[in-house]
C-alpha cells in the first residue's frame, strides 16, 4: 500500500511534467493544466494518509527500492524512496502547497501564452523536490537538490523575455552553485570518511566519529565539523542564509505562484530539511552546530531589518522568508530539530498563503507590486484581505500561552525562541535575543505591509501600471486618487487555495504542535530528538514565553503609528537616520560588495582568459590554426592537381625514387 | 671472342639508338631509331641463345608495332615543340631524379661487384628442355604449365580489340545518311519533288 | 597437373570468361538492341560465378584452399571473400548503368561484356599466387577499365580520363613489371611460395628494390598517395556508372592483391615495407581529406574520399598482422557498400534535361525536394565520415584497433586526428543538402533498379549493419587467416 502510493506520489508529477512538457503544443492549455494539476492533487491526497499514519503512530519507516543506480568498486547506491516521519512531513508540505499552487496558477497565469510550459516546470520541480526529501542516500539527495535548482532557474526565468528575470535566474543559479560546491565537497568527504553514501549507515556511524580528525587545507580539523560545515554551506545556498542569500529577493522576478511554492514553502527549506535529516551527524559536530546557530540567528535579524524598508510587496515577503529560515536554522543549531521542522511545516502554509495573497493583490492591481501605490484595498478585495490577514496573524505569531490557542506561527516560532533560551548556552541566548528582536521587526513589517496595502487612502493613480490601465496621468485624475480604477477580486481558482492555506495558517500549529514538539515516538529515528531539551523548553520562565507576544504587539503598534495614525513618521524617521536607512534599504550593500569582491574580478579574469587564453592561444593555435593549415593544404592540393599528364607521371616517379631512397637509407 | 665483340657492338648500338630515339628532332627519325634499337635487341637475344625471342622482336616489334608507330607519326601532325615546352619545364627536376636513380644504380652495381648482392637461383620450373629447340620448349611450357596464363593473355588481347572497336567504330554516321532504297527512288514522282509557284512581283518564294 | 581439379577450383573465372565470350557473340550478332538483354545475362553469369564461389567457400573439403594450374592460382578463403565483394560490386554497378547511357543512346552490349572481362581479370588477380598470374589478371582488368573510362565517346572529359588512365596505368605497369623482374632476378622464383622461401632468411638490396617497385606499381592501382594523381581526373571524367565501378570492384581487387603480396611473399620481411605503407596510409588520409575540401564537383570529391578511405585501409596493412588483414577486409566490405551507395545516389541526381548533376552547389536544399534521396546520401556521407551509429564507423574502428594492437598507437592517433579533417567535407554535403536554400536543379526520377541498390546499401551502412558484424567478422577472419597459412 505504502509502496504503491509513494511511487505514485513521487512519479506522477514527473509523468505529468513529461507529458505536459513534451505535449506542450499538441495537447493545448487545458489538457496540460488538467493533467499536471490532477496528478498533483492525487499525490497530495496520497500523502496525507502517510502523514496521518505517522501522526497516529501506526506507520513505520520504510525504504522502497526503485532501481539500481551505480555499482562501481566500493561506491554503490540505488534509487530508493525513503519514507519516515521527516519525509512524511515534507511530503504533505510539498504536495499540498504544490497542488494548491497548481490550482492557483489556473487563475494567475490565465493570460500567459506559455501555460503548458509553466505547469510542466511546476510539476518537474515538485518531482525533484520529492526526490530530494525521499532520498535514501546523499547522491540521490544531490540529484533532487540539483533538480530543484534547475526547476527554480527555469521558473525564475520563466518570462525569459524580461532581462531582469534572466539576470535573476542566472544569479540564483550561480549563487546556488557556490553552496552546491560545499554540498558536493561534503558528500565527497562523507564518502571518504564513511565509505558509503547511504544516509542510514552514515547516521549510524556518525556518533562514533565524533572527535576524529582529518587534514584539511593544511590544518588538522575535526572530521565531523568539517563535513558538517561543508554540508551546511550547501544548505546556506539553497536556503538563502546570510552570505548566500542574495539570490532570493531577486528570484521574485518569477511568477508569484513560483515564489509561493519554491521560494517560500519548499525549495528554500531544503537546507533545513537536510540539516534535520543529517541531525545525528551535526550532533557530533559542535563547531558546525554553533555555526548553524549563528548564521541562522544572524540571517533572521539581518533579513528582518531589510524587510522593514522595502516597497515591493513580494520582496518584503521574500526577506521575511529569509528571516524565517534563519529561525529554523538556529532552532536546528541549538539541537531542536523537531522544532525546526515544525516551524518549516507551519511556515510553509502561512508563507505560501502570504505569497499567494500578495499574488492576488498584484493580480487585482494590474501587476503593480509597489506597496506605495496600494492603499484602501480592504473593501475592494475582501477575501484576499482576510487571507492575508490570517497569514499575517500567523507569521507574527499571534496567540496567548495561557489560553493555549494561537495561529500556526505562534506555536512554532515561540517554541523556537523558548528552546533557544532553554539551551542555556551563550550562543543559544544570543539566538534568543536575536529571535525576539527579529520577531519585533517581523511584526512591524508584516503589519506595515497590511496597512500600506489594505488601509489608508487609495494611492493607485501613482502607479504606472494603473495609469496604463485607466489611460490617465496623476494630474488628469485630479482628486480621485483611484484614477477610476476598479480592483477586482481574483477568480475562484485563486481563492480556493487561499482558503485552504488560511485553514493551515490558523490551525496547523494548534493541531500538530503536540506531535511535532513533544512526541519522540512521532519522530522515531528520523531525526535526533533531544527530549531533555524539550522538557527544558517547556520549563522556561513566563517572560520568555510572552516575550514574542509582547514584541508582536509592539511591532503592531509601531506599524499602526507609522502607517495609519501619522503617515509622516516614516519620512521623518528616514531623515533622522538617513545613513542607517540607506544602509538597510540597500540590503546592507551585499550586492555591491559581492559585485566588487567577486563578480567584477571574475569578469575581469574571465575576459582575460577569453581574450588571451581562449582566443589568443587555444583558438589561434587550435581550431583556427588547424583550419588555416587545412585551408592552405587544400589550396596546395588543388594546385598540384594540375591536370597535366607529365606532372602526374613526375609525381609518381618522384614517389618511387623517394621510396627507393628511403629504404636504401 | 667474337661473341664478346658482338655483344658490345649490339649493346652499344641499343643504347645509342635509345638515346637518339629520345633526342631526334624529327619524329619519323625517332621511330626509325627505335626500329634500330629493336634490331639490336634481337641481336642480343640471338647471342644468349634465345633465337625465337629474337625472331619475335623482329617480326612483331619491328614488323608490326614500329611500322604502325611510323604510320601514326606520319599521319598525325604532332607538334613536338609544344610537347617539349612541358618537358623543359620539368627538366631540372627530371635530371635530379635521374641522378638520384643513377647513384642508386651505381650503388647497386657496386654492391653486386663486391659480392654483397646475390642473384637468385632459378627454381628450374621453366628450364629449357635439353636437346629441343627454343620454340619447342616455349610451346611446351605455354601449352601445359602456363596454359591458364596463356589463355588469359588471349582474353587480354580480345579486350584490347573490343576496346579499340568500341572506341572508334562510328556506326551512327551511316545511320544518319541512311541507306539507298531503290524501290523508294523508283516510286518517286515529279509531283513529289517539284512544285509550281507563281510569286507576286516583288515577293520572294517561300520554300 | 590435374586439369579437372584446376577447372573446378578456377570455375568462377572460367564461367565468367565463357559467359563473356558468349555474350560478345550475342552482341555481335544481335547488335545494339540486345544491350539490355546482355546486361541481364551478364548479371546472371556474375550471380552464377558468385554461387560457385559460395560453393567453394563453404566446401569443407576445400576449407584449407587448394592450388590449381600448377601453382599459379590458388583457391582459398581470401580469394573467395574478395571475389564475392568484387562480383557484388560489379552486379550493383551493372544494375544501375543502362539508364545512364540510355539518355544519350550510347548504351551498347560491349559495356557489360567489358565489365565481365574486368571481373575475370580481378578474379584472377585475387587468386594469383604467382607474379605472372597477378600481372595477367591486373592487365586484363586494367585494360577493361581503360576502355570503360573513355566509354562516353561524345564526352571529351571521358576521352581525356581514359587516356590519362591508360598512360599513367602503363607507367605503373612498367614500374610493377620492373619490380617483378627484380624480385624474380634476386629470388629466382615468380611464385609466392618460392619468393617467400627465398626471402625467409633475409633480403638483399636487389630484392628490396623489387619489393618497393612492386608496391609502387600496386599503389597506383589502389590510388594511394603519391600514386593517386590520376584518380580525381579519371573519376570526374569517366561516366558516372564507370566511376562507381572504379571506386568499388577494382579497388577491392587492387587492395586485395596489395595485401596478399605484402603479407604472403614479402610477409617475412614486413620491416622492409611497413614504413612505406605507413607513409602512404597517412599521406592518403591527409591528401584525400585536404583535396576533397576544395572540390566543387561531387564526383571529384568522392574520388578524394576514396583516396582518403584507402589511407584508412592501409592503416590495417601497416599493422602487418592477421587482425589487421581481417580489419582491412571488413573495412573493404563496408567501403564497397558506402561507395556504391554514394555513387548511385549521385547517379540519380539528374537535371530536367536528364544530364548528370555534378556540382555540389546544385544539390543545395535537396532534402526539401527529394527527401529520401537526400537522406540516403546523407547517411552515406555520415557513414563515410565514420560517425558512430552508422556502419562506416565500425570499419574505421576495427582498422585502428588492429593498429593499436600492433603497438602503432601514434599511427592510429594521427589517423584518427586526420579523419576529423575528412569529416568536414562529408558534413558539408549534408549541410548543403539540408540547410541551404534550394537550388532546384535536381529532377531525380524514381528508377526502381537504382532505388533497390541505393536502399540496400543504405540499410547495410545504417546501424542495422551492426547485426552483420559477427558474420562479417568471421568471414574476414577466415579470409585473412588464409594468407597466414603456414606452408
Amino acid at each position: 500500500m505504502l509502496h504503491t502510493s509513494i511511487l505514485l506520489i513521487v512519479f506522477l508529477p514527473l509523468l505529468a511534467a513529461i507529458v505536459g512538457g513534451l505535449g506542450n503544443r499538441a495537447f493545448g492549455n487545458t489538457v496540460v493544466k488538467t493533467i499536471t494539476t490532477g496528478s498533483l492533487f492525487v499525490s497530495c491526497l496520497l500523502s496525507w494518509p502517510i502523514f496521518y499514519g505517522f501522526i497516529s503512530g501506526t506507520a513505520t519507516a520504510e525504504v522502497v527500492p526503485v532501481l539500481q543506480w551505480v555499482q562501481s568498486g566500493n561506491l554503490s547506491f540505488d534509487w530508493a524512496l525513503r519514507v519516515d516521519t521527516l519525509t512524511a512531513v515534507m511530503l504533505v508540505v510539498i504536495t499540498t502547497v504544490s497542488a494548491l499552487v497548481h490550482l492557483y496558477s489556473w487563475g494567475y497565469m490565465d493570460e500567459d501564452p506559455d501555460q503548458p510550459r509553466f505547469f510542466a516546470y511546476l510539476s518537474l520541480f515538485t518531482f525533484a523536490m520529492l526526490m530530494l526529501v525521499t532520498a535514501d542516500n546523499l547522491v540521490q539527495m544531490f540529484f533532487g537538490w540539483e533538480g530543484v535548482g534547475l526547476a527554480s532557474y527555469l521558473l525564475i526565468g520563466f518570462w525569459f523575455k524580461k532581462p531582469t528575470a534572466n539576470a535573476a535566474a542566472i544569479k540564483a543559479f550561480v549563487v546556488n552553485r557556490v553552496g552546491d560546491l560545499g554540498f558536493m565537497l561534503g558528500i565527497f568527504g562523507t564518502f571518504i570518511v564513511f565509505g558509503t553514501t547511504s544516509i542510514p549507515e552514515i547516521l549510524e556511524a556518525a556518533p562514533t566519529m565524533s572527535g576524529a580528525t582529518i587534514g584539511f587545507m593544511g590544518y588538522r580539523m575535526h572530521t565531523m565539523d568539517i563535513l558538517c560545515i561543508l554540508l551546511f554551506i550547501g544548505a546556506m545556498g539553497k536556503s538563502a542564509q546570510l552570505g548566500l542569500h542574495t539570490w532570493l529577493p531577486d528570484a521574485m522576478e518569477g511568477p508569484t505562484p513560483v515564489s509561493a511554492l519554491i521560494h517560500a514553502a519548499t525549495m528554500v527549506t531544503a537546507g533545513v530539511f537536510m540539516v534535520c535529516r543529517l541531525s545525528p551527524m551535526f550532533e557530533a559536530a559542535p563547531v558546525a552546530l554553533a555555526m548553524v546557530t549563528f548564521v541562522g540567528a544572524a540571517t533572521c535579524i539581518f533579513a528582518a531589518t531589510i524587510g522593514t524598508t522595502q516597497w515591493d510587496i513580494k520582496r518584503v515577503i521574500a526577506y521575511s522568508t529569509c528571516s524565517q529560515l534563519g529561525y529554523m536554522f538556529f532552532a536546528a543549531g541549538v539541537g531542536a530539530y523537531g522544532v525546526a521542522m515544525f516551524h518549516l511545516f507551519t511556515h510553509a502554509f502561512f508563507k505560501a498563503l502570504l505569497f499567494l495573497g500578495a499574488g492576488s493583490v498584484i493580480h487585482a492591481m494590474h501587476h503593480e507590486q509597489d506597496m506605495r501605490y496600494y492603499g484602501g484595498l480592504r473593501k475592494k478585495i475582501p477575501i484576499t484581505f482576510w487571507a492575508m490577514m490570517f497569514g499575517t496573524l500567523a507569521i507574527t505569531g499571534v496567540g496567548v500561552y495561557h489560553l493555549g490557542a494561537g495561529f500556526a506561527g505562534f506555536w512554532s516560532k515561540d517554541a523556537i525562541l523558548e528552546v533557544a533560551f532553554a539551551r542555556g548556552t551563550g550562543l543559544g541566548t544570543f539566538a534568543f535575543w536575536m529571535g525576539v528582536f527579529a520577531a519585533l521587526l517581523t511584526s512591524f513589517y508584516s503589519w506595515r505591509l497590511m496597512f500600506l496595502t489594505f488601509w489608508g487612502k487609495p494611492r493607485w493613480i501613482e502607479s504606472e501600471h494603473i495609469q496604463h490601465s485607466v489611460h490617465k496621468t496623476p494630474e488628469g485624475a485630479g482628486e480621485d486618487t483611484t484614477g477610476g480604477y476598479q480592483p477586482h477580486e481574483s477568480p475562484v481558482s485563486m481563492l480556493v487555495p487561499l482558503g485552504v492555506l488560511s485553514l493551515g495558517a490558523i490551525f496547523a500549529g494548534q493541531v500538530f504542535a503536540p506531535s511535532f514538539l513533544d512526541d519522540a515516538a512521532f519522530w522515531g529515528s528520523s531525526i535526533f530528538f533531544n527530549a531533555n531539551l524539550i522538557d527544558a523548553m517547556h520549563a522556561v520562565p513566563y517572560w520568555v514565553k510572552y516575550s514574542a507576544f509582547v514584541v508582536m504587539l509592539l511591532g503592531l503598534f509601531g506599524a499602526w503609528l507609522a502607517y495609519i495614525k501619522d503617515t509622516s513618521i516614516p519620512g521623518k524617521f528616514v531623515d533622522q537616520f538617513r545613513y542607517v536607512h540607506r544602509f538597510v534599504f540597500n540590503k546592507w550593500y551585499f550586492d555591491e560588495l559581492y559585485n566588487f569582491l567577486f563578480v567584477r574580478p571574475a569578469f575581469w579574469l574571465g575576459r582575460k582568459f577569453w581574450i588571451i587564453g581562449d582566443q589568443g592561444i587555444i583558438d589561434r593555435f587550435g581550431p583556427n590554426g588547424a583550419a588555416w593549415v587545412v585551408q592552405k593544404g587544400t589550396v596546395a592540393a588543388k594546385k598540384i592537381q594540375s591536370g597535366y599528364l607529365n606532372s602526374y607521371a613526375l609525381v609518381m616517379i618522384l614517389g618511387v625514387v623517394a621510396a627507393v631512397t628511403w629504404v636504401l637509407m | 671472342m667474337i661473341q664478346t665483340l658482338a655483344f658490345y657492338l649490339f649493346a652499344l648500338l641499343v643504347i645509342a639508338s635509345g638515346v637518339f630515339t629520345i633526342t631526334a628532332r624529327n619524329p619519323v627519325h625517332s621511330v626509325l631509331w627505335l626500329i634500330m634499337a629493336f634490331f639490336n635487341a634481337a641481336g642480343l637475344m640471338v647471342l644468349v641463345g634465345a633465337e625465337f625471342i629474337a625472331m619475335l622482336l623482329v617480326i612483331v616489334y619491328v614488323g608490326a608495332v614500329a611500322v604502325l608507330f611510323l604510320f601514326v607519326v606520319m599521319m598525325l601532325n604532332i607538334d613536338f615543340a609544344e610537347m617539349r615546352a612541358g618537358f623543359i619545364k620539368n627538366f631540372p627536376l627530371g635530371i635530379a631524379i635521374a641522378l638520384v636513380l643513377l647513384a642508386e644504380l651505381v650503388l647497386g652495381i657496386g654492391a653486386y661487384k663486391a659480392g654483397a648482392l646475390e642473384l637468385g637461383v632459378a627454381d628450374g620450373s621453366a628450364a629449357p628442355m635439353i636437346g629441343e629447340s627454343n620454340i619447342t620448349s616455349l610451346g611446351t611450357l605455354l601449352y601445359s604449365k602456363y596454359i591458364f596464363l596463356f589463355e588469359a593473355a588471349g582474353i587480354i588481347l580480345l579486350v584490347a580489340m573490343i576496346g579499340a572497336i568500341v572506341l572508334t567504330l562510328e556506326k551512327s554516321a551511316a545511320d544518319v545518311r541512311g541507306q539507298q532504297d531503290i524501290g523508294k527512288q523508283n516510286r518517286r514522282r515529279p509531283e513529289d519533288a517539284t512544285e509550281m509557284q507563281n510569286p507576286e512581283v516583288g515577293k520572294g518564294v517561300e520554300l | 597437373m590435374d586439369f579437372l581439379l584446376s577447372f573446378q577450383l578456377s570455375a568462377p573465372e572460367i564461367i565468367l570468361a565463357v559467359a563473356g565470350l558468349v555474350l560478345l557473340m550475342v552482341a555481335a550478332f544481335a547488335g545494339n538492341k540486345s544491350a539490355q538483354t546482355v546486361t541481364y545475362l551478364a548479371i546472371a553469369s556474375l550471380v552464377a560465378a558468385g554461387a560457385v564461389v559460395v560453393e567453394l567457400f563453404t566446401n569443407d573439403a576445400l576449407s584449407q584452399g587448394a592450388d590449381a594450374w600448377s601453382g599459379l592460382y590458388r583457391m582459398d578463403a581470401f580469394g573467395n571473400f574478395t571475389k564475392l565483394l568484387i562480383y557484388l560490386a560489379t552486379i550493383g554497378c551493372l544494375i544501375v548503368t543502362p539508364k545512364f547511357f540510355d539518355a544519350k543512346g550510347e548504351y551498347r552490349p560491349e559495356y557489360p561484356v567489358l565489365m565481365i572481362f574486368g571481373a575475370v581479370g580481378m578474379g584472377i588477380m585475387v587468386s594469383a599466387v604467382d607474379l605472372m598470374t597477378l600481372y595477367i589478371g591486373l592487365e586484363l582488368s586494367s585494360l577493361s577499365s581503360y576502355v570503360l573510362a573513355s566509354y562516353s565517346r561524345s564526352d571529351e572529359r571521358s576521352a581525356e580520363a581514359g587516356l590519362k588512365y591508360f598512360v599513367l596505368g602503363a607507367l605503373a605497369s612498367g614500374i610493377l613489371l620492373y619490380g617483378m623482374s627484380l624480385v624474380y632476378g634476386f629470388t629466382g622464383s615468380t611464385s609466392y611460395l618460392g619468393i617467400r622461401a627465398a626471402l625467409a632468411d633475409g633480403m638483399g638490396t636487389g630484392a628490396l628494390f623489387g619489393v618497393v617497385f612492386v608496391l609502387a606499381g600496386l599503389a597506383f592501382k589502389i590510388a594511394a598517395v603519391p600514386f593517386h594523381m590520376w584518380t580525381p581526373d579519371v573519376y570526374e571524367g569517366a561516366p558516372t556508372p564507370v566511376t562507381a565501378f572504379f571506386a568499388t570492384a577494382p579497388k577491392v581487387a587492387a587492395i586485395a592483391i596489395t595485401m596478399r603480396i605484402a603479407l604472403d611473399p614479402f610477409g617475412a620481411q614486413s620491416d622492409a615495407w611497413q614504413q612505406i605503407i605507413i607513409f602512404a596510409a597517412l599521406a592518403s588520409i591527409v591528401v584525400g581529406a585536404l583535396g576533397a575540401i576544395g572540390q566543387e564537383n561531387i564526383k571529384r570529391l568522392l574520388a578524394y574520399s576514396s583516396i582518403n578511405n584507402v589511407g584508412f585501409i592501409l592503416v590495417g596493412l601497416a599493422a602487418a598482422t592477421e587482425a589487421g588483414a581481417a580489419a582491412m577486409l571488413v573495412y573493404l566490405a563496408i567501403y564497397v557498400a558506402m561507395s556504391l551507395g554514394s555513387f548511385v545516389a549521385v547517379l540519380m541526381l539528374r537535371d530536367k534535361d536528364g544530364n548528370q548533376v555534378e556540382n555540389i552547389s546544385d544539390i543545395a536544399g535537396l532534402s526539401r525536394s527529394h527527401g529520401l534521396l537526400a537522406l540516403c546520401l546523407a547517411i552515406m556521407m555520415l557513414s563515410l565520415a565514420g560517425i558512430p551509429p552508422l556502419f562506416g564507423f565500425w570499419g574505421k574502428f576495427v582498422v585502428f584497433q588492429a593498429a593499436v594492437q600492433a603497438d602503432m598507437i601514434i599511427l592510429a592517433a594521427l589517423g584518427i586526428a586526420a579523419s576529423v579533417i575528412g569529416a568536414f567535407y562529408y558534413l558539408k554535403i549534408v549541410k548543403i543538402m539540408y540547410f541551404d536554400d534550394p537550388a532546384d536543379v535536381v529532377e531525380a526520377k524514381g528508377e526502381t533498379s537504382r532505388w533497390v541498390v541505393l536502399l540496400v546499401t543504405t540499410i547495410f551502412v545504417s546501424p542495422l549493419g551492426y547485426l552483420l558484424t559477427p558474420w562479417l567478422g568471421d568471414l574476414a577472419a577466415r579470409a585473412a587467416s588464409a594468407m597466414f597459412f603456414v606452408i
